[in-house]
């Protein structure tokens, strides 16, 4: 049996109504109002002490709030953190999302809640934790708290988790391949799904396509230098230039690494066979013949002597864009980014191949 | 054009005496195939052996995989590559059915190459896995790639090839126990039933991006990277005009096996003159520079919309960069009024939390996805290998990393490194969805 915890306003921890929304956080051992509901329908999972906050006193003194809940769990045991259900209800969806987040980053439970697809709690949060697909008002409390209830169990039975439309949350921003035998489907082959929905498309007919186009992620253009002479300038690239002995093992593909090497000693720019590639997306001959083609260092020294660029970072910065992770891409740029402010660095040649 | 497939259905696969075949049993003669095999001077060492569904076997680093066939009549076997150029997909063409052959680095692997499984908990991961297997182990003496990451793995393909024709030979002057028939009219020459109902062009992005020679898809042995969009018969497809390349990270890789039997390819055939006019396979490629990517989007957007295409399915041989041509092309089509359904995989990385496709646009709207690429893997040991299971950490296989091999033979490895485990060329039985 594993122990939860299961945090509630004040409303559903019978404290009172609008009038009491500034009711401090408190913890209570067992179960109070809607809590008992839960123990009635899990199996394998059982509340043993409910926290209950005021909606306002959440909204207006989150650190505090959270500071205290927090203080409050400290030696209580639990394996599992549940909040809500929070229906359609703003002020308490961002609620259940922020103590959720909080657990989750402090005692790393299963964290996970119910809100209606209105609530803005759950474009907040979505991607933190699993919030269930809940209705509008609490007249679905318990048809929200058996959703609740049913995961918990299958969390506590160590089962393995379902995609998002099958377990009824909304999707956190994770996308993972599966088998179709493995969600209980027919293993239609791909061949016969895409002229399937040819067919539809062509017909007018509705159809799912199975990759929902993600928000974009754009990166506004950088306004121009003015002067090239005044500014610090560094060199930056995905192409995988590397000295000899790649000395930090970046990897050629997948790439997870990304180094910083000294070049104020190189006033022609890069030589071979003393730089390479190991960017394994591109044929390397040109590159390793002559590593400027990729980081054009021989051309930024020619600048400089005739006085049309200032300063030159002493590194350059480089990794390997083959095969690399969107998610890793932008840590390692994060990364990067770090070090050319802490540089002083105001601007950046960055070559992609 | 029509071409008939002459199936053979292998249900046992020996050694013997006589390369032949009968009722169901295929009989290789291993001293006068390997003699095949090392017509080719390079190739230094090679051996044969046979896999079936359910063997502890794993094969790593596998290079190829083509069906045993051979022409009867109306042509040649992969023209323009083991043999001269000459039209493809007509005529009578022998295959044998339920079994591949695959070619396998005896030590040395690269970039494009992968695993595969014939038993255990991978084993459904790559359709290999569930075919009876010729298996040819081999090494050169390619010296000038040997420890290079990218290679042309020439030798060891053009012997694969040659060895699937000799094989087929076995069965060319053999009844065959199903026909399978394929025929389209030209063009503009179908009834008025058919040209009454919806038109589709099926777009086939092939991995063409290396610009150094040697390791693109051919097509008539032609290679891709030098070549603009055209248009092709689903039969010169089905037929071997198609070889697959060295290249792409091997769980995007179509290999000349799923050429000859693309799935998406014989549905369209089978849905024309019932709800579709498939008029037939826009031939496109994948390219490195923007102008070149745009050129054959534009190009394979005019091509589709002047053939009359109300609809076109585009399928990508690759992952990464090459989403820029898959997703443009997508978007070129839509512009012209062609409603477009793309099918290829996603690499979201091992978190799962990565953006899907390198390219993104909303008028890519309808998409098949057919697996993850950075899907993470732990496999147990097997009791045989063939080839050499350290390639996967050593010699940059795109699945594999130094030290992802343990000394007991289990290994941990991304799906990038499964033998055409994403099956894009339509045999997936698997889909990426949202957690």
């Amino acid at each position: 049996m594993l122990k939860a915890i299961h945090y509630i306003n004040q409303f559903f921890g019978q404290v009172g109504g609008e009038d009491m929304a500034d009711y401090e956080p408190e913890i209570r051992t067992g179960t109070v109002g809607c809590t008992q509901i839960f123990n009635s329908l899990a199996k394998d999972v059982e509340v043993t002490h409910t926290v209950i906050c005021g909606d306002n006193f959440m909204a207006s003194r989150t650190d505090e709030a959270l500071a205290r809940i927090l203080a409050m769990l400290e030696g209580v045991e639990f394996d599992i953190f549940i909040a809500g259900p929070a229906f359609n209800a703003g002020r308490y969806g961002a609620a259940c999302g922020q103590v959720c987040k909080a657990v989750k980053e402090k005692h790393g439970v299963p964290v996970i809640t119910s809100m209606n697809e209105e609530n803005p709690g759950v474009e907040l949060f979505h991607k933190d934790m699993y919030i269930f697909r809940g209705g509008n008002r609490a007249t679905f409390m318990k048809q929200d708290m058996e959703k609740l209830a049913a995961f918990a169990d299958r969390i506590a039975r160590g089962g393995k988790l379902l995609p998002a439309v099958m377990e009824g949350y909304f999707p956190r921003g994770i996308r993972h391949e599966v088998f179709l035998e493995d969600i209980g489907r027919e293993p239609v082959m791909a061949a016969d799904r895409v002229v399937d929905m040819m067919i539809a498309k062509l017909r007018g007919e509705p159809y799912q396509t199975e990759l929902p186009m993600p928000a974009l992620d754009r990166v506004p253009v950088a306004p121009a230098v003015k002067d090239l002479r005044k500014v610090r300038l560094a060199l930056v690239t995905s192409g995988g230039i590397v000295p000899r002995e790649n000395p930090d093992r970046i990897q050629s593909c997948s790439a997870t690494k990304w180094g910083k090497y000294d070049i104020s000693g190189l006033e022609k720019g890069f030589t071979a066979p003393e730089y390479k590639t190991i960017h394994a997306g591109y044929d390397p001959e040109q590159a390793d013949r002559n590593p400027n083609v990729v980081v054009p260092l021989d051309a930024i020294r020619a600048y400089q002597r005739e006085g049309r660029i200032g300063e030159v970072d002493d590194y350059y910065y480089t990794t390997v864009g083959t095969g690399t992770t969107q998610g890793e891409a932008a840590r390692m740029g994060r990364e990067i980014a770090a070090v050319l402010h802490e540089r002083n660095v105001e601007a950046v040649v960055l070559t992609a191949t | 054009m029509k071409l008939e497939i002459g199936k053979f259905f292998v249900k046992d696969m020996v050694f013997g005496s006589k390369t032949g075949y009968s009722r169901g049993v295929l009989t290789i003669n291993k001293e006068e195939a390997l003699a095949v095999v090392k017509e080719d001077s390079h190739i230094t060492e090679a051996d044969l052996y046979i896999v079936n569904p359910g063997d502890e076997v794993r094969m790593v680093p596998v290079k190829e995989a083509i069906e045993m066939r051979c022409k009867v009549s109306g042509g040649v076997m992969f023209p323009g590559m083991t043999n001269p150029v000459t039209p493809a997909g007509q005529g009578r063409t022998h295959a044998l059915k339920d079994c591949s052959l695959i070619v396998v680095g005896k030590h040395w692997g690269s970039f494009q190459d992968g695993l595969i499984d014939m038993s255990g908990p991978f084993q459904r991961n790559t359709i290999y896995g569930s075919l009876k297997n010729l298996v040819l182990v081999g090494d050169t003496d390619e010296e000038f790639e040997r420890r290079e990451q990218q290679k042309k793995n020439r030798a060891l393909r053009w012997a694969g090839h040659r060895l699937a024709e000799y094989v087929g030979k076995c069965v060319a002057a053999l009844e065959p126990e199903e026909i399978e028939t394929w025929e389209l009219e030209p063009v503009n020459r179908r009834e008025s039933i058919v040209q009454e109902l919806p038109s589709v062009v099926y777009v086939l992005q092939p991995q063409t991006q290396m610009e150094a020679m040697g390791y693109n898809t051919l097509i008539y042995g032609w290679d891709g990277n030098h070549m603009l969009p055209t248009f092709m018969h689903p039969n010169e497809l089905l037929d071997g005009a198609v070889v697959s390349g060295s290249f792409m990270p091997v769980s995007s890789k179509m290999s000349t096996y799923e050429h000859c039997n693309n799935p998406v390819v014989k549905r369209l055939m089978k849905e024309h003159g019932k709800t579709l006019n498939f008029l037939g396979i826009v031939m496109s490629n994948l390219n490195v520079a923007m102008d070149q990517k745009q050129r054959s989007a534009y190009m394979v957007a005019q091509m589709a919309k002047n053939l009359g295409a109300d609809g076109a399915i585009v399928a990508e041989e690759g992952y990464g960069n090459p989403d820029v041509d898959y997703i443009q092309t997508i978007v070129e089509l839509e512009k012209v009024g062609v409603k477009t359904v793309g099918i290829s995989n996603e690499c979201t990385g091992r978190d799962g939390a990565s953006q899907p496709l390198v390219a993104l646009d909303p008028a890519a709207n309808a998409l098949v996805s057919t697996g993850n690429v950075s899907q993470y893997f732990e496999l147990p040991p097997m009791k045989t290998v063939l080839g050499e299971l350290e390639s996967m950490g050593r010699d940059g296989l795109s699945g594999g990393w130094e030290g992802c091999v343990r000394a007991d033979g289990s290994l941990v490895m991304e799906n990038n490194g499964m033998f055409c485990s994403d099956h894009i060329s339509g045999f997936s039985v698997k889909t990426c969805m949202d957690y």
